[in-house]
C-alpha cells in the first residue's frame, strides 16, 4: 500500500476545505481540551479529597485495637515499645507516629464541648495536618508538653484564648473519669474549620499520665506513594499480630468510594463528550466523502484498489482527529500552566468543606489521563471513519464517474 | 497481422431500467490489434461508451467474454480489475479527472506511485511524459491553475507514462475547442505512430474520427459498420 501517497493526499485534502475543516479541527480541539481540563479539575478534587482524608490523622495505613472503631476509648489501646521503629525502606514512607486518641469533654470558664483529645509526639506529626497549621501562640514542643493546642473554631466556642486554662475530662483505663487542667499553648487554624472544632492536642506522654496507662490507641503511617501500600500493610500485619491493620480506604469508605467514583466519572464524561463529537465527525466525513464521490471513483478507475480507497478515507479521518487532538492537548497544557498553582474557590468554601475539599482547587493533570484521552480520541476517530470509508468503497467506479 | 490486444465475443450489457430492461450492448464481437487507433462512433445511447467501459473493466458485461492482453476481464474480482486497470490500461476521461490537490507532475506520478515505482525513476519518467506532451513547464501547477487543454494533456501524460498496452479515451475532445482538440489529436497520433500506443476512443466528434486508423460504428448496441 502506498503509505506515503496516502499521507500526502490526506494532508493536502485536509487543507482543501479550509473553513469546514478548521471548524471541525477547532471543535475537536475544544472538546479534547475541555475533557482534559475538566479531568484535571476532577483529579484535583480527587487528590485533594484523598490528601485531606490522609492528613486528618488517618494516614495511609493505621493500626488499631479490634473494637476501637466502635468504642474509641483507652480500653482499646495497645502497647508500642518506645524504641520500636518500622523496618522498611525509608523511601517508602514519609513517616509514622503513634497517638492516643480518646473522646473527652473540654470546659472553659464559660462553655463545655465534646472533642477528640489527642496525645501526640509533635516531632512525628509531619505526616498529618498538624504540619500545615497556622498557630497563634506556641506549638507543642514534645510528647511531655503539658499544655494543649486547640482549634480557632473551638476557642471561639469556648470563648477562650492563648494562655488561659481549660479543663479536660475523659475516661481512664480503669473506667474512672479523669480530669485535668491544661494551659493553652496555642490556637491553630486548619484548612477545614471542622478540624478546629474536633481535635484538641496535647503531649502523648502527658495524656498517658492523665489516663494512667502505657498504651496508645493508634499507629499511623504515611506512605511516599500508593504503590507501597501492599508492602507496608504486610509489614504492619507482621509487626502487630492480633491488631487491625487498615488502609485509609477501610477507615474512610465514603471518601474512598467518592474517589473511585471519580475515576469512573472521568471516563464517563470523556465518553459522553467524545461520542457527541464523533457523530459530528462522522457527519462531516460522510459529507466530505460524498462531495468527492467522483474523485474517489476516478481513483478506483485509475487502478486504486478498494482497500486502498478505504485506507485513504481512514487515514484522512485519522489525520483530522490527530491534528485536532494535538491542538486540544496543546490548548489544555497552556490553560493548565496558567491555573496549575490553584484556583481560588473560597466563595464556595462551605459546600466544598462538606466534601472535605480545600477551597484552593489545585488541578492535577495526570499523564495517564492525557494518554487515555489521546488514545481513546484516536480510536473513536478511527471507528468514526469506517462508515464513510465503507460508503466510499461501495461506490462502483463507473457510477461515481457518472455523477 | 498484429496480435489482438482486445477481443470481445458476444458481449451484451443489459441495464435494469425502471420500466423495461435497457440493452446497451447486444452480442457485440470486436477485436483491437496492437498499434491500432480505433474510434467507436455512434449517436448517444448507441453503446460506444458502454463497450469502452466493459473493455476497461469499469463495467461488467451481462453476457459474453472480454479479453485484454490475454486476460479474461469478466472473470476478475474488483481488486484484480483494479490491478488490470493499473498495469495494462491508461484512461483519458472527458472531464480530465485529475486529482485537484496534486500538481501536474504529481498527477502523472500518481499511477507509478500506486505501481510502487521508486521515486527517482518515477519523477524522471513523469517529467519525460510531460515534456513529450509539451507541458513540462506546467509541472508544478495544480489542475485549477491550468486550461482544459492543458489538463487533458496532463491526463494523457498520466495515461501513457506507464506504457500501458491500451489507451482508452472516452470523449476526450468533448470539453475542448477545435484548436485545442486538433493539438491533442496530433499528440495522440504521434503516440500511436511513433510509440505504437494502441488507442480506443469513444467519440461522436468527426474531427477525432478523422484521425483514427479505423472507425467502428455502433447503433442500438450493435456494431453496424466496422
Amino acid at each position: 500500500m502506498p503509505v506515503k501517497l496516502l499521507l500526502q493526499l490526506s494532508w493536502r485534502n485536509l487543507w482543501r476545505h479550509r473553513r469546514r475543516n478548521t471548524i471541525l479541527l477547532v471543535a475537536i480541539a475544544v472538546a479534547v481540551a475541555g475533557v482534559l481540563l475538566l479531568n484535571s479539575l476532577l483529579r484535583g478534587i480527587q487528590v485533594n479529597m484523598k490528601e485531606s482524608v490522609i492528613d486528618n490523622l488517618t494516614g495511609h495505613v493505621k493500626v488499631l485495637q479490634p473494637g476501637y472503631l466502635d468504642d474509641p476509648s483507652i480500653t482499646h489501646g495497645f502497647e508500642v515499645a518506645r524504641d520500636w521503629d518500622m523496618d522498611v525502606d525509608p523511601d517508602a514512607i514519609v513517616g509514622w507516629t503513634s497517638r492516643i486518641r480518646v473522646p473527652a469533654v473540654i470546659m472553659s470558664e464559660r462553655e463545655t464541648r465534646g472533642v477528640q483529645l489527642v496525645g501526640v509526639d509533635p516531632a512525628r506529626e509531619s505526616i498529618s495536618f498538624l504540619d500545615d497549621i497556622v498557630i497563634d501562640g506556641e506549638a507543642l514542643l514534645s510528647p511531655d508538653d503539658r499544655r494543649v493546642l486547640v482549634g480557632a473554631g473551638l476557642a471561639e466556642q469556648l470563648e477562650t484564648k492563648v494562655g488561659r486554662r481549660l479543663v479536660l475530662i475523659t475516661q481512664g483505663a480503669d473506667g474512672l473519669n479523669r480530669e485535668a487542667g491544661y494551659r493553652i499553648a496555642g490556637i491553630y487554624r486548619a484548612e477545614a474549620a471542622g478540624l478546629e472544632k474536633a481535635f484538641v492536642f496535647t503531649g502523648a506522654e502527658t495524656l498517658k499520665d492523665m489516663l494512667d496507662t502505657l498504651v496508645v490507641t493508634e499507629v499511623s503511617v504515611r506512605l511516599a506513594d500508593d504503590s507501597h501500600e501492599p508492602g507496608i500493610l504486610a509489614t504492619m500485619i507482621d509487626a502487630f499480630t492480633g491488631l487491625d491493620v487498615l488502609s485509609w480506604r477501610d477507615l474512610e469508605p465514603q471518601a474512598a468510594m467518592i474517589t473511585e467514583f471519580m475515576d469512573t466519572a472521568v471516563f464517563i464524561y470523556f465518553l459522553v463528550i467524545m461520542s457527541a463529537l464523533v457523530f459530528g465527525l462522522v457527519n462531516t466525513l460522510v459529507t466530505a466523502v460524498m462531495e468527492r464521490v467522483r474523485e474517489l471513483g476516478m481513483l478506483r478507475a485509475l487502478g486504486m484498489r478498494p482497500r486502498t480507497v478505504v485506507a485513504q478515507v481512514v487515514v484522512e479521518s485519522s489525520l483530522v482527529m490527530a491534528v485536532g487532538v494535538g491542538g486540544g492537548v496543546l490548548i489544555a497544557m497552556c490553560v493548565y500552566a496558567l491555573v496549575a498553582d490553584g484556583i481560588d474557590l473560597t466563595a464556595f468554601d462551605e459546600s466544598l468543606q462538606s466534601f472535605g475539599v480545600s477551597p484552593q482547587m489545585v488541578p492535577v493533570m495526570q499523564t495517564s489521563d492525557v494518554v487515555m484521552v489521546v488514545a481513546l480520541s484516536l480510536i473513536l476517530g478511527l471507528l468514526a471513519s469506517f462508515y464513510p470509508a465503507r460508503r466510499a468503497v461501495k461506490l462502483k467506479p463507473l457510477d461515481a464517474l457518472r455523477r | 497481422m498484429a496480435e489482438p490486444v482486445v477481443t470481445c465475443r458476444n458481449v451484451s450489457r443489459v441495464y435494469e431500467g425502471e420500466a423495461v430492461p435497457v440493452h446497451a450492448l447486444r452480442g457485440v464481437d470486436f477485436d483491437l490489434s496492437a498499434g491500432e487507433w480505433v474510434s467507436l462512433a455512434g449517436p448517444s445511447g448507441s453503446g460506444k461508451s458502454t463497450l469502452l467501459h466493459v473493455i476497461g473493466g469499469l463495467d461488467h458485461p451481462t453476457e459474453g467474454s472480454v479479453t485484454v492482453d490475454d486476460v479474461e476481464v469478466t472473470a476478475l474480482s474488483e481488486a484484480a480489475l483494479s490491478d488490470l486497470r493499473l498495469r495494462k490500461i491508461g484512461f483519458v476521461f472527458q472531464a480530465y479527472n485529475l486529482i485537484p490537490v496534486l500538481s501536474a507532475l504529481e498527477n502523472v506520478e500518481f499511477i507509478m506511485q500506486l505501481q510502487g515505482i521508486a521515486g527517482g525513476e518515477r519523477r524522471q519518467r513523469a517529467l519525460d511524459a510531460l515534456d513529450a506532451l509539451g507541458i513540462a513547464d506546467l509541472a508544478d501547477r495544480r489542475p485549477g491553475e491550468m486550461s482544459g487543454g492543458q489538463q487533458q494533456r496532463v491526463a494523457i501524460a498520466r495515461a501513457i507514462v506507464t506504457n500501458p498496452v491500451l489507451l482508452l479515451a472516452d470523449e476526450p475532445s468533448a470539453n475542448l475547442d477545435s484548436a485545442t482538440t486538433e493539438e491533442l489529436l496530433d499528440v495522440l497520433r504521434k503516440l500511436n505512430r511513433e510509440r505504437g500506443v494502441t488507442i480506443l476512443t469513444a467519440t461522436h466528434d468527426p474531427m477525432v474520427m478523422g484521425y483514427t486508423t479505423r472507425q467502428v460504428n455502433l447503433r442500438d448496441g450493435n456494431i453496424v459498420d466496422n
